[in-house]
């Protein structure tokens, strides 16, 4: 069959085969969310089992992953913050304090390092658990059951995974701030109350900051989760959680930073 | 017995893909009406496992037909295809349990995702049936925790939860859980009566020896396909 077609379209069929290969999992990622938003729309969906997966998501993701943001967030607050403030101070820049940590720490680092935080915590346990059902042959009993894997366990899994990200990010902010805050009142190198050194930080914001920035923590929690998720469920007979672990972990990684930089130019 | 007119399973020389199955490529063709029961003995423990997958339409097909209760599993939308699933209560062999929640919750999770029935009732009727299946009570460790005899017990009230109108079978009793047997076909009775069809596979076809209620029908499921045996073999 491939010897009668022309050369040309010979040449266009390996071309196709390859841009689908290598763009396989990014089309996987494309059509799961898709299948994710229009599942989630239908009230059918939501169903005792997925309410319950839903449930344990959340309260895995965001009530787990709390003591993780808050520490990692009392750590950028004494390294980054009270630093910022500190040397602004110093080199005269005291009035560009604002912008910068809301620029900085806000815009960028917070949505990154919850997305890290969320990735180790939640979407590697998530992979190792999809990926064992699957290597196992559980996910072929759950569907002799009649339950579907992606409705029971991609779709609750994904969506507590973007209101984790979302809630996390929110107590990322507030904490670095505060901590970062502390720190240079103790030193005496600020002396504003608390709420004005915050609603300074709110005003140095733009308008399109209020939609970007939960823009991103939505986005990449919902992204995060959803690849490793398939990581998970795409394992084949060749793979073990050896294998898969850290493709999980480098597509999660990919998938965050790709949607802050994108995110970042476009909702800037 | 039930009105039912639709065979509770019916293949029509269905083909299945070997590929996507493992199950070799021939024509299977077998009627099951409500309140029969199809003994099958197989030696392959995967083998029964792929071929009571094509019943629950888990496997395309290259040709034929596979229905349950009337309707074709090829040309039945995903959502309607998921809730007929839901109608059928299967003990498997491989993969059968989730570690990720409690025996309980294994076994109740069919029946709170497919019905709206009140989540007490459920725990109720599956403490019930637990108990007639020689269980203390609904089993909270994780299945991996139980033994074997205990897993199967665990197994069979799952399979009989929620009254199905069509039962897979996989090895349900075996000799290390003979005793559970008289619950077993009791059960068994009670759900045939209801207008449930049956499919019983085993490797061991002398457990079947004491079982020749009226409807039932004994085959050898080999590569070549699905051979009907002899009466009382």
């Amino acid at each position: 069959m491939s010897e009668t077609l022309p050369r040309y379209r010979r040449w266009l069929r390996a071309l196709g085969g390859l841009t689908r290969r290598q763009l396989r999992f990014t089309l996987m990622l494309v059509g799961a969310s898709w299948g994710v938003v229009r599942e989630a729309c239908r009230p059918t969906s939501w169903r005792r089992t997925v309410i319950y997966e839903f449930k344990s998501t959340l309260r895995q993701a965001a009530g787990g992953g709390l003591f993780s943001t808050l520490f990692t967030a009392g750590l950028t607050g004494f390294g980054i913050v009270a630093q910022a403030i500190y040397w602004l101070g110093i080199a005269g820049m005291a009035d560009t304090t604002d912008s910068l940590l809301a620029t900085v720490l806000v815009r960028e680092i917070a949505p990154v390092l919850v997305g890290v935080i969320l990735l180790g915590r939640s979407g590697m346990l998530s992979l190792t658990q999809l990926g064992q059902l699957t290597l196992g042959g559980e996910l072929r009993a759950l569907q002799g059951q009649g339950i579907d894997p992606f409705l029971t366990l991609v779709m609750p899994r994904a969506l507590a995974m973007m209101l984790s990200s979302f809630t996390l990010g929110v107590v990322f902010s507030l904490t670095s701030l505060s901590v970062g805050y502390g720190v240079c009142r103790l030193h005496s190198i600020i002396t504003m109350p608390l709420w004005t050194f915050l609603y300074d930080i709110v005003g140095a914001m733009k308008p399109i900051d209020y939609v970007g920035i939960p823009l991103k923590l939505i986005i990449s929690g919902f992204l995060l989760s959803l690849s490793t998720q398939l990581t998970g469920l795409d394992a084949t007979r060749s793979d073990t959680i050896a294998t898969l672990l850290p493709r999980g972990f480098a597509r999660g990684i990919l998938v965050i930073m790709v949607t802050n930089v994108i995110l970042g130019v476009l909702v800037a | 017995m039930s009105d039912d007119l639709h065979a509770a399973l019916e293949l029509r020389e269905a083909c299945p893909r070997f590929e996507e199955s493992g199950l070799t490529s021939v024509p299977y063709s077998v009627r099951l009406m409500p309140g029969d029961c199809m003994l099958v003995a197989c030696r392959d423990p995967v083998r029964a496992t792929r071929f009571a997958d094509l019943c629950s339409g888990l496997i395309p097909l290259l040709s034929g037909q596979a229905l349950c209760m009337g309707l074709d599993w090829d040309h039945l939308p995903e959502h309607r295809a998921w809730a007929l699933r839901g109608r059928i209560g299967r003990v498997m062999q491989q993969g059968a349990w989730i570690d990720l929640f409690g025996t309980d919750l294994n076994i109740l999770v069919q029946q709170l995702h497919h019905t709206r029935t009140p989540t007490e009732d459920l725990v109720a009727q599956a403490i019930t049936l637990s108990r007639r299946f020689g269980l203390p009570g609904l089993p909270t460790l994780s299945p991996g925790r139980l033994n074997n005899a205990d897993r199967a017990r665990a197994a069979c009230v799952r399979a009989f939860m929620g009254e199905p109108k069509l039962l897979i079978l996989e090895d349900p009793v075996d000799l290390e859980t003979a005793d559970m047997m008289t619950a077993f076909l009791a059960e068994l009775t009670a759900a045939r009566e209801r207008g449930c069809g049956v499919i019983w596979f085993s490797r061991e076809p002398d457990l079947w020896h004491g079982y020749n209620a009226a409807g039932t029908r004994r085959f050898r499921l080999l590569d070549e396909g699905l051979m009907p045996m002899k009466q009382g073999v």
